[in-house]
């Protein structure tokens, strides 16, 4: 960097800037192509106003929960299957034991709720560690195991919550409404504690660490069975928070929901939102808006007049496409250095 | 080239945004006199749900001032069927038919798009909020209908196997209510088995099997799992006893063609679906109708009146060949069968 053009310099050429885009690109490109999509939906509805902006974040809230479990396991180099069956889990629980409570027991039996699903999810953590049997088999065991607990603590949908502790994931006290604002805090508090976690702390970087290399992670002092049962008990807790939204939204609990969708929804948004599926790459950052454009797909797909079902097949083609075109920028990107 | 990585992800998620954009149809609305009406159904696959589906849209292209049928049609649970109607009512559609997985989980967002001028007409399965107009068929009446014929065909006294639908959904409890009731009138009938089929012609089907196979039953009644209920009986190699069904031309068919098999079919027309759209449709056309619409059912069981609503043929296994509601509907028959809606 030399004197006479240090501005010229610093804005497009200086290394820092080129490892900030090549860190970064994904992530900011993801939030770019969410704008535009809600750019794009407010010319395909007749008004855009707060009714439009807080269904849609209320109704993403739960895929970003799930999303940033799913990220937070899969950066740590694992995969965990189970994430939508402890979303019906805990929902269903909230539904059951928050009925006709204070607000006060609510938001014990909240923190009680999510603390029980960070053990039992961390226990899935730790019988992988231990058993060595793949994370794919022990979490499709936990995902049935869930669902099946969650129709013995409701047998069928029923149960509620407070008014108030709907208003804080949907913004009003019967689940739908105009005010975007308490969803927002709510995602966006402990989006940016794990994110901060993740990338500031030593505990949240051996994610990282243990995730691209394991043995090298081991050499250098990380312990890869505690990291990865954190890993797991984290996305416990945040599929907690994902069944809080969704009770908060329907105002019951809904043992028959499918986990094993809503688990691979979470799959999608981590793959739409950079994470590698061979651990230790990706930010929860872009999990967050892949997360919710994963779920603006069928408000967009149904103002352009295409049927759900066929809308799924769409999604599955984009994924597709972003994973072909992911891969092939990766391959030009090796070949150049 | 120095952010090139960065430039073409850009030109990626145009490339993205535009095959999104491709798949879509055109989303002009009409003017002021065409109605734009929204529909959210959350079980798919399943004959009844898809006649009704077929109905609607038949009743919203023969009155000819519906411009669409915005169609919110796939399996999902309460959060998602309420995010459905969320959709519809941004769209700005002028009613909402609303076919609901519960009966007090939509009572706010029902609420809100009265709220916003909305017209919602439930169909089929009622809720508890007062806001919404609802057409449907007597369910307590059903139960009822069905449960009394089977109980006097056995003679007042036996065992029943009692296949109900889905657990908590409004049909089911009325149809139970109407059930009970005519139960409390034969006190030599015994519920011996009672079961959930979820409304699943295949789930239906393996819990008669495994009933009939091991215990001592006398009759049956089923919440409209039928044809393939009966078709256990030839697999199982048992003889038939007494069932209860409904309109479904294929168990009309077993009826018919089935030596020694006695049953009845007690109406439950998916056509209420475009019974519905016609109040929908009344209603945005300024005229004045009952909050509650019941559809009365008949219980058919002689040759003749079952032979009166029998189609032989190329007909969908599922599918009731009782379509046209008077006074309500305005479509023939070949046009739920043609299943096209507006510009379709």
């Amino acid at each position: 960097m030399t004197a006479t053009t240090p501005t010229a310099e610093r804005r497009l050429g200086s290394p820092e800037v080129k490892r900030w885009i090549q860190r970064h690109g994904w992530t900011v490109g993801i939030w770019l192509l969410l704008v535009v999509l809600v750019i794009w939906y407010t010319t395909l509805i007749p008004k855009f106003g707060g009714f439009q902006t807080s269904t849609i974040i209320t109704g993403g809230t739960s895929w970003i929960f799930l999303g940033v479990a799913q990220a937070v396991v899969v950066i740590a180099g694992g995969l965990d299957l189970g994430v939508g069956g402890m979303l019906v889990l805990t929902s269903v629980a909230a539904a059951q034991f928050m009925d006709g409570q204070s607000l006060g027991v609510i938001l014990i039996l909240a923190v009680l709720i999510t603390i029980a699903a960070a053990v039992v999810n961390g226990l899935v953590g730790w019988i992988i560690t231990v058993s060595k049997v793949p994370d794919i088999v022990v979490t499709l065991g936990s995902l049935f195991i869930y669902q099946g607990l969650a129709l013995m603590v409701l047998p069928k949908v029923g149960g509620g919550t407070s008014g108030s502790f709907r208003w804080m994931f949907t913004g009003s006290e019967n689940g739908i409404g105009s005010n975007p604002w308490p969803a927002i805090v709510v995602i966006t508090i402990p989006v940016v504690i794990i994110a901060w976690w993740m990338g500031r702390t030593r505990s949240g970087l051996s994610l990282y660490a243990v995730g691209s290399d394991k043995t090298a992670a081991f050499l250098s002092g990380v312990r890869d069975a505690k990291t990865k049962i954190v890993a797991f008990a984290v996305a416990g807790a945040f599929s907690a928070l994902a069944g809080f939204s969704s009770v908060s939204i329907s105002g019951v609990g809904n043992p028959t929901t499918d986990g094993g969708t809503l688990t691979l929804n979470s799959v999608a948004a981590i793959v739409l939102g950079g994470v590698a599926l061979t651990g230790g790459v990706g930010s929860v950052l872009a999990v967050v808006p892949a997360a919710m454009i994963l779920f603006f797909f069928n408000p967009i797909l149904s103002a352009l007049g295409v049927d759900p079902n066929r809308a799924q097949v769409i999604q599955g083609i984009l994924i597709v496409l972003v994973m072909m075109v992911a891969g092939v920028l990766e391959w030009r990107r090796s070949r150049r250095s | 080239m120095r952010h090139n990585r960065f430039v073409r992800l850009i030109a990626l998620l145009g490339a993205f945004a535009m095959v999104v954009a491709a798949c879509g149809g055109d989303d002009e609305g009409g003017g002021d006199d065409t109605f734009t009406i929204g529909v959210s159904n959350n079980t798919v696959g399943n004959g009844w749900r898809e006649q009704m589906i077929c109905a609607i849209k038949a009743e919203a292209k023969v009155r000819g001032n519906v411009d669409e049928v915005v169609l919110l049609n796939r399996d999902t649970d309460t959060a998602g069927q309420i995010s459905d109607i969320t959709s519809l009512i941004s769209q700005g559609v002028d009613a909402i038919i609303l076919n609901p997985g519960d009966a007090e989980a939509f009572n706010s967002v029902i609420e809100e798009a009265v709220a916003q001028d909305i017209v919602v007409v439930v169909v089929d399965n009622a809720v508890t909020s007062t806001a919404a107009y609802l057409v449907s068929n007597d369910q307590a009446a059903y139960g009822e209908l069905g449960a009394r014929w089977l109980f006097e065909e056995m003679g007042g006294t036996g065992n029943v196997a009692y296949m109900r639908g889905i657990d908590g959904v409004g049909a089911d409890t009325l149809r139970d209510e109407g059930f009970q009731k005519a139960l409390a009138d034969y006190p030599g009938i015994t519920i011996s088995s009672e079961v959930f089929t979820d409304w699943s012609p295949t789930t239906g089907a393996q819990q008669a099997l495994e009933i009939i196979t091991t215990q001592d039953i006398n009759g049956i009644w089923t919440s409209g799992i039928d044809y393939s209920v009966v078709q256990q009986f030839d697999a199982a190699g048992m003889a038939y006893v007494p069932i209860v069904g409904a309109d479904n031309n294929a168990f009309i068919g077993q009826l018919l063609n089935i030596a020694g098999l006695s049953g009845v079919a007690v109406t439950n027309p998916p056509s209420v679906g475009g019974a519905g759209a016609a109040v929908a449709i009344d209603i945005l056309e300024g005229k004045d109708i009952d909050k509650v619409t019941l559809l009365t059912p008949q219980a058919l069981s002689d040759s003749g009146d079952l032979e009166d609503i029998y189609i032989d043929g190329d007909f969908p296994d599922g599918w009731s060949s009782y379509m046209e509601i008077d006074p309500y509907t305005h479509y023939t028959a070949d046009d739920v069968i043609a299943c096209k809606g507006p510009g379709e």
